[in-house]
């Protein structure tokens, strides 16, 4: 397979493999000859393998939509993305920098306040917040630690400079697709795993399970462990599934689990009921329980929070740990670490504008088709506008928006965000990327090796969702330099 | 690790619904073919399929005429049809989906498959004759392969018990239903080709339920209805009689948990089924024994549910 020229010379953004000249970067010289060595027939004949892989081992993802939820093989590309373990060093301690002050954060939010009182964040920031839940007030939780799971989203920009894009602490998914991206390279391309030095990812599970187990709140005992999902038609099933299996943990849904009068979480096996101690929950805070949030839901537990507020049981991540997963929360995360750890910031924020200020709010408006403006609390990319690609009338609806409901907007300049080869009709093209490593905090804290590089499959798209047509690649770390 | 209610009563759908396709299946070929060799001046007709189903009230619900394709399509491609081929195929998947990572890795990847080769294939399967044949046959060899894998690869533990249950009680249900359709199709007793047709038709119902060649080797060459009803409830060596399969479930309980009063229904119904008086049976009595057999099987069910399913 070839490099296209003609996309390539086009190319204004920072390529992750091929520099300025069409030249492959050192790090990615062994896996682009490779690539360059294989003829077409030998090339499909892998594609191939990798369609059924992906189709046999049934990973796939939910869109939803009006004609139904579709169940789609997950998007992937052939062409690995490859950072060097010299700059991913820097970028893990990056991301246990954030993670550590952000769970002191979140702690204090619910204990103290005493970064709120000593200025440094504002009361009118905390009290617009939507995921501020008052029934989490007064509550330390093991360590301290709220955002037991983190999928942080990282961009690299033209100067080739990485940046936090986003930090998703509630319920972040896609760690599965970055476990089987890896399986299925091994699968198909086993020798590339000789001609380079790729790290191992695949002790996540343990990782993640001993994460868990720490929580438990009977020490003596070995922990029973739950993963609750909200059923086989949540778009994220069968991550669930996949890290239950992983864990040898029971995969539940709500109404596998039921609360005593003694606050006690119990799970329905065939011979009775059986003590839960920890839950690792992927249903959102406001159907946890119907007893104290959403009384309408049956994704959830009826008096799974005083189950919690009483340490009978740990949630993972803990109810109310949203809070700090808040678009304009964001904005203040490089005060919130050097307010708790007196340091400076490893990784960089995007530069961001706040609605809520009018100063800021005026700058916003005025300049809708440089920016992206984002509302505060969305999730996978909905209800967000990219100003350069608006139309006219997208952009007044948006100032509208703003206009309504200042404190739930955010706006940050368009990053011309970094681009990988990315296999398209048998050529080597540049695709806009992002990498969501993943960051793990209980008693010890830490960093996924790479994480889940998404990729924009379509020409010149910057949005990388996978429930907006985004596809992934296998992420490798290897020695060296970038 | 602990067992799952839920997860317990998925696995033993899973083995119903995939049991059950494959019977419907294997039916659907067999008494096709007797069908067209049956004297014109009988009473038969596709109708006889949904009766032994036991769908003909649903299917009426939908259908305003009853065609070889209507039918045909009503048992095959149908999912308003809870036991249509799609629909058990779709629901196994759906509950091997919430199962998957409490099986054997590539179980899931060949139930996938039947799933992704039903969903692709099964169009003009109710009106094309031939297509139907290779569709159904394919049906029967997948669903097999998935058999040996369970068999070779899981290990014996509750999974495996609970859908060893559900494959032997769902296979006791078939064999109860398709003896009936002896009792679907009437032929009066004076007509010349009387003895014939009988016999032409209890040797398919052996043929469905794959059990001609062991009731050859085990009764004799002559078909008739009392030794092939004798065979199909009582002959503990034919995988598919109704006591083979409830002794099978009886092993499985005997290994598990709680299972008093579950054992109690299943050795009720053994013992009441065991007489040995239904040779000489009239055809009257052989249908209220068959219902007596199927009310049995719906005691083992609703047992089995409320011990390790509707936990409190």
């Amino acid at each position: 397979m070839k490099i296209s020229t003609t996309e390539y010379t086009a190319n204004k953004a920072y390529d992750e493999l091929i520099s300025k000249n069409l030249l492959p970067r050192d790090i990615a010289k062994p896996l682009l000859d490779y690539f360059a060595s294989m003829d077409e027939d030998e090339l499909a004949a892998r594609m191939q393998a990798v369609d059924s892989a992906i189709l046999a081992m049934g990973i796939t993802f939910t869109i939803y939509s009006d004609a139904g939820n579709i169940d789609r093989a997950w998007p992937f590309d052939i062409v690995p993305r490859i950072i060097s373990s010299k700059e991913w060093d820097s970028v893990q301690e990056g991301l246990k920098q954030r993670l550590t002050a952000m769970n002191m954060f979140i702690n204090d939010l619910y204990n103290d306040q005493n970064i709120v009182k000593d200025g440094v964040f504002p009361i009118e920031v905390l009290s617009g917040s939507k995921n501020f839940l008052k029934q989490c007030i007064g509550i330390t939780p093991p360590f301290g630690a709220w955002a037991h799971i983190c999928g942080t989203d990282l961009v690299r920009d033209d100067s080739g400079t990485m940046y936090v894009l986003e930090d998703n602490l509630r319920i972040p998914s896609g760690v599965s697709y970055m476990l089987e991206n890896r399986q299925i390279m091994k699968r198909v391309f086993p020798e590339l795993f000789k001609i380079t030095n790729i790290k191992p990812i695949d002790n996540y599970s343990a990782m993640l399970y001993n994460t868990l187990a720490a929580l438990s709140p009977r020490k003596n005992k070995s922990p029973v462990i739950v993963v609750l999902t909200p059923g086989i038609y949540n778009s994220a099933y069968f991550e669930h599934s996949y890290l239950a299996e992983q864990m040898s943990a029971n995969l539940a849904e709500g109404s596998d689990l039921v609360v005593d009068d003694k606050d006690i979480v119990y799970i329905k096996t065939i011979t009775g009921l059986v003590r839960v101690d920890v839950i690792y929950r992927r249903v959102d805070d406001e159907f946890i329980d119907p007893e104290v949030f959403n009384p309408e839901s049956v994704l959830g537990v009826k008096g799974l929070m005083r189950a919690w507020r009483k340490g009978n049981v740990a949630i993972a991540n803990a109810p109310g740990a949203g809070v700090a997963d808040d678009k304009v929360v964001y904005t203040y995360v490089p005060q919130i670490i050097k307010y708790y750890l007196d340091e400076e910031p490893i990784l960089q924020n995007v530069p961001s504008y706040l609605c809520m200020y009018e100063d800021q709010r005026e700058y916003v408006l005025n300049n809708l088709d440089k920016l992206v403006v984002k509302p505060a609390n969305e999730s996978g990319g909905y209800g967000m506008m990219i100003g350069p690609r608006a139309t006219k009338k997208e952009r007044e609806e948006f100032a509208e928006l703003i206009r309504n409901n200042p404190r739930n907007y955010m706006a940050q300049p368009t990053l011309n965000i970094s681009t990988s080869p990315t296999l398209i009709n048998g050529e080597l093209v540049p695709r806009h990327l992002d990498l969501r490593p993943f960051v793990l905090q209980s008693k010890e804290l830490q960093v996924t090796m790479g994480g889940l590089t998404r990729v924009a499959m379509r020409k010149g798209s910057l949005v990388v969702n996978s429930s907006q047509g985004g596809g992934s690649k296998d992420t490798w770390i290897v020695e060296g330099d970038h | 690790m602990m067992m799952l209610a839920r997860d317990a009563e998925n696995f033993y759908w899973v083995a119903r619904y995939l049991e059950r396709a494959e019977n419907t299946a294997r039916l659907i070929i067999k008494i096709t073919d007797t069908l067209l060799d049956m004297p014109t001046d009988a009473s038969v007709g596709w109708t006889t399929l949904l009766e032994i189903i036991g769908v003909g009230h649903l299917y009426n619900k939908y259908y305003e005429t009853a065609t070889e394709n209507d039918i045909m399509h009503f048992l095959i491609a149908d999912d308003r049809n809870p036991s249509s081929i799609f629909a058990c195929i779709k629901y196994a998947r759906e509950n091997s989906r919430t199962l998957r990572e409490l099986l054997p890795e590539e179980l899931w990847e060949r139930v996938n498959g039947l799933y992704l080769y039903i969903a692709k294939n099964i169009e003009d399967t109710s009106n094309k004759r031939r297509k139907k044949y290779i569709f159904l046959q394919e049906v029967i060899y997948q669903r097999q392969a998935i058999i040996g894998l369970i068999f070779g690869a899981m290990e014996r533990n509750l999974p495996y018990h609970f859908m060893k249950m559900g494959r032997n009680l769902e296979r006791a249900d078939m064999t109860t239903r398709i003896m009936d359709v002896n009792y679907a199709i009437s032929l009066p007793e004076d007509h010349p080709l009387y003895e014939v047709a009988k016999e032409m038709l209890w040797a398919s119902i052996l043929k469905s339920l794959s059990g001609y060649q062991t009731y050859r080797r085990l009764k004799h060459f002559h078909v008739n209805m009392p030794d092939v009803v004798d065979f199909l409830f009582n002959e503990e060596h034919f995988p598919r009689s109704i006591l083979h399969c409830i002794g099978e479930l009886e092993n499985c309980l005997i290994d598990m948990p709680n299972n008093k009063n579950v054992l109690k229904t299943v050795r009720l119904a053994q013992k009441t089924l065991a007489k040995k008086d239904e040779q000489r049976m009239s055809e009257e009595k052989l249908h209220e024994h068959i219902d007596l057999s199927q009310q049995f099987i719906g005691d083992i069910n609703n047992a089995i549910t409320e011990q390790y399913f509707k936990i409190k």
